[in-house]
């Protein structure tokens, strides 16, 4: 383990096992971490990824309207929806959720990815709803997506809450803008301007906060993940400290961090798509 | 305001056509779950040699995923997988005796150190190769060579082991071990052919053996139980499928299939609505009675190996004395602690939990005598001066419950002049301040047991030099006398003249007082009776870690569910 050696060669032995696919020993799993990461990590992604879409669906919407309708009472409805939203922690509404339409009225199951008769997919991706899709296992498809509702959904709440309010805020704000009162004068299609001239640009700041709360729901999922009995990466995490498993902890926190950046990245892009402005600043080199 | 009204709404409804889309897919998805769900027949119920399996799948959670590589797993989840999944040479009954399971014979020399052991003929593997004596060889190596879970039990006294043919192996020891037959219920045999086929090149490595297939049997299994592994997730659950080809067939009403889930906090939940039909131990202890108390389900104790002991210090003031540490016995109040805090626990009786065989039956079951204490503690060399020195209590506060255990010793210490000093310590700072004497406590609470089926393993790992300044002794003994009759009984080959030495050494630590026996540890379930029908909840339990939930035995009726309401 190096432990004898000056701190920055046993970065160094560490930074090699990292490419070469010697992540350690887990403690809590007594075997490679790396295996750990592949078997837990695509069950994170896929409940990230729903919860990304109930997000955007509901978010870009709600604050559309909000927007449109400030100060009438649709506003002061979704405002309120909003702050409860940002009030409640995830793992209350987790268990609100998992009691009213789990066990109370057994809409959706109340734990795990899979019901117990339901044979998982092979693995292709580890995401059961691509590989049922891609095996043509529609049923598997069907049960996994339920499965996915109430801890997507308990997941997105908060991200749609704070993200439906900052789109509220643009979409007042640019509403009121000159460019947009040009629009409507030069006698442009309403539906140009919502969609093309008024939409685009409030999207800006709600996609780049949504961007940093996707990449932050690694981190929301530990308790989510508990709650639901989710086999997933931040549950694994979760263990991990409580054991303090030092080499599953560096690569949870590794695999965050990528996972952070990436999202980073790619909501540059998606900023410059939507904003012409940094788009072509990039390309004078400005 | 209004010039935008008609083409957003016009957007929000495009967007809205979306999520109905995705709604619809979502709804064609699951109805199309629910059609495969319900035109395919059940899995897993085919005909057995004895009996018929029940199809449906039996739910229990454990306080975490098993670890079932028999190299590794000796928790209470791990324990229980090993025990269906692998055969052993001899197996434990509810009476506490041994029955021949894969051995079906053994001799034993006359020095104690030589035992050859007659292999079963004709036992498969789950992948249908046959079990040898080469094999048995392979795992006790492969056990004590990785050096965890139940290695210990081995390790020390294990000189060779050899398969002289198929069907012979003969274990040689260090030295006498007179329970070592006793230990043999923790040597799981694996085929060897298989793990070697699963070494891999990463992990911890162990010469030619490489991983010795560790990575592997962590999520698969190689062995002849009466269930193999059909599915694993490390963070999540096992499932377990009866295996049709086990050597002594299956019985009526088996379930087909098993799942072992960690415990959640949704076990309340998934309880209460029927999907797991045995609880962990591990709830609290109201919840527990309250998910009881509902329709159709009941309360299951069952007696464990391990006793709650109150460790007193025999080094440091005032519990140096004898009178002091016997009056405090005498003023505990043990029928509040098993009646109101740990309630379905049982008083102990003595030093060895009542339920391992071997416990010394003539030492009376601990009582409160508030004026026997009284005069006992007046014969005290603190007698008057009590007050001087405070007695400082560590309780574990990982372990809430034992808060109240605290509280109640001091108000019950009061009425005998002596004052305590209740301290809650995280579980680590304990094992930390219990390495050295003088950062011991006066007492602390801890929950100890037994590791086979025996009183000697308490009477080692308790109260011989050998478990000073670790967790499992705060009595600070130091007892060389001591060491000699616990080291004399372990190593007498005859069972009765074995019991005979240990009941004298119960006798003997009984009489010193080092420790406040507070009760015999019962765990607490809720299971459903009409559904799972479970020896160890009808009074037969085999109190041995993990046994009493070997599944064979199990009955279940999930057409019953529906009956639940």
């Amino acid at each position: 383990m190096h432990l004898n050696d000056p701190i920055f060669v046993q970065y160094f032995y560490w930074v090699q096992g990292i490419f070469t696919g010697d992540w350690g020993i887990a403690l809590f799993t007594q075997r490679n971490v790396l295996l750990d990461v592949q078997e837990f990590l695509p069950s994170t992604v896929e409940l990230i990824a729903v919860a990304a879409i109930i997000d955007l669906l509901i978010a870009v919407p709600l604050g559309l309207v909000a927007g449109r309708y400030a100060n009438s009472a649709v506003d002061n409805g979704v405002r309120i929806l909003s702050y409860i939203g940002i009030a409640i922690p995830s793992f209350v509404v987790a268990v609100l959720l998992q009691i009213s339409l789990g066990y109370g009225t057994h809409l959706f199951p109340i734990i795990g990815r899979l019901s117990q008769t339901t044979a998982p997919p092979p693995t292709i991706t580890g995401l059961y709803t691509i590989d049922s899709l891609l095996t043509g296992n529609f049923g598997a498809f069907g049960d996994a997506l339920w499965h996915l509702v109430l801890p997507a959904f308990a997941l997105a709440l908060g991200p749609i809450a704070q993200e439906a309010r900052i789109m509220r805020s643009a979409v007042v704000e640019n509403l009121h803008s000159d460019y947009t009162l040009s629009e409507i004068s030069h006698g442009l299609p309403e539906r140009t301007i919502a969609l093309k001239y008024l939409m685009k640009p409030s999207l800006i700041p709600t996609i780049t906060i949504y961007a940093l709360d996707i990449s932050a729901q690694i981190g929301n999922a530990f308790l989510i993940e508990l709650i639901f009995n989710w086999p997933g990466f931040s549950r694994y995490g979760l263990n991990a400290m409580l054991s303090k498993d030092l080499n599953a902890i560096v690569a949870v926190v590794l695999v965050a961090g990528i996972m952070f950046a990436v999202a980073n990245i790619l909501v540059d892009l998606v900023v410059g798509y939507l904003d012409p402005r940094i788009r072509l600043r990039g390309r004078s080199g400005e | 305001m209004k010039i935008l009204g008609l083409h957003e709404r016009t957007a929000i409804g495009r967007m809205t056509a979306v999520v109905v889309i995705i709604v619809l897919l979502a709804v064609v998805g699951v109805s199309a779950y629910y059609l495969s769900t319900t035109s395919t027949p059940p899995a897993h119920t085919t005909s057995s040699t004895t009996g018929a399996l029940a199809s449906g799948t039996l739910s229990i959670t454990f306080a975490n995923v098993p670890k079932a590589d028999p190299a590794v797993g000796s928790d209470e989840a791990g324990s229980a997988a090993l025990a269906n999944v692998y055969d052993t040479l001899v197996f434990p009954t509810s009476a506490g005796t041994l029955q021949h399971d894969l051995a079906t014979n053994w001799q034993v020399s006359s020095d104690g150190l030589t035992y050859t052991f007659t292999i079963r003929q004709g036992v498969k593997f789950h992948n249908g190769d046959t079990l040898s004596a080469s094999d048995v060889a392979f795992s006790m190596n492969r056990l004590t060579t990785i050096g965890q879970g139940y290695s210990y039990l081995f390790a020390p006294y294990i000189a060779s082991i050899t398969a002289s043919d198929s069907s012979t192996v003969v274990i040689k020891l260090k030295q006498s071990f007179g329970p070592f037959l006793t230990a043999l219920v923790r040597l799981y045999v694996l085929d060897q052919k298989q793990v070697e086929a699963n070494e891999v090149a990463t992990g911890t490595q162990y010469g030619s053996n490489k991983d010795y297939g560790s990575a592997w049997l962590l999520t698969h299994d190689a062995g002849s139980g009466p269930y193999s592994i059909s599915a694993a997730n490390l963070e999540s659950s096992m499932t377990f499928s009866a295996f049709t080809g086990y050597w002594n067939g299956t019985q009526p009403n088996q379930p087909s299939t098993v799942q072992m889930l960690g415990s959640t906090s949704s076990t309340q939940a998934l309880f209460s609505s029927h999907q797991i039909q045995i609880t962990d131990q591990w709830q609290p202890y109201s919840t527990i009675i309250a998910l009881a108390q509902g329709n159709g389900a009941k309360l299951a104790t069952i007696p464990t190996v391990n006793e709650m002991y109150l460790m007193l210090n025999t080094k440091a003031a005032p519990t140096d004395d004898v009178y002091v540490r016997q009056a405090m016995s005498q003023a505990l109040n043990y029928s509040a602690i098993v009646n109101n805090i740990f309630q379905g626990s049982k008083p102990s009786a003595g030093p060895v939990p009542t339920s391992l065989p071997g416990h010394n039956s003539n030492i009376p079951a601990s009582a409160q005598n508030i004026a026997l204490a009284k005069q006992t503690i007046a014969k005290s060399k603190y007698a008057g001066h009590l007050g001087d020195y405070p007695v400082k209590y560590f309780w574990v506060s990982e372990v809430p419950a034992e808060q109240k255990l605290a509280l109640q010793f001091a108000s019950d210490m009061q009425q005998i002049g002596i004052t305590v000093q209740v301290l809650q310590q995280p579980w680590l700072t304990v094992v930390a301040d219990l390495a050295k004497q003088a950062s011991a406590p006066n007492v602390v609470s801890i929950e100890d047991g037994a590791s086979y089926f025996e009183a000697g393993s308490v009477l080692q790992s308790r109260y011989t030099s050998a478990s000073v300044g670790t967790w499992e002794q705060n009595e600070w003994l130091q007892n060389s006398t001591l060491d000699h009759l616990v080291s004399s009984a372990l190593s007498t080959l005859d069972q009765t003249a074995r019991f005979q030495a240990y009941a004298g050494v119960q006798t003997q630590i009984y009489n010193q007082y080092p420790t406040i026996y507070a009760f015999d540890v019962y765990e607490a379930r809720a299971y459903y009776p009409t559904v799972v029908n479970w020896y160890a909840a009808n009074g037969h339990p085999i109190p041995l870690l993990g046994y009493d939930f070997y599944f064979r035995d199990f009955q279940f009726f999930p057409s019953q569910l529906s009956a639940l309401g």
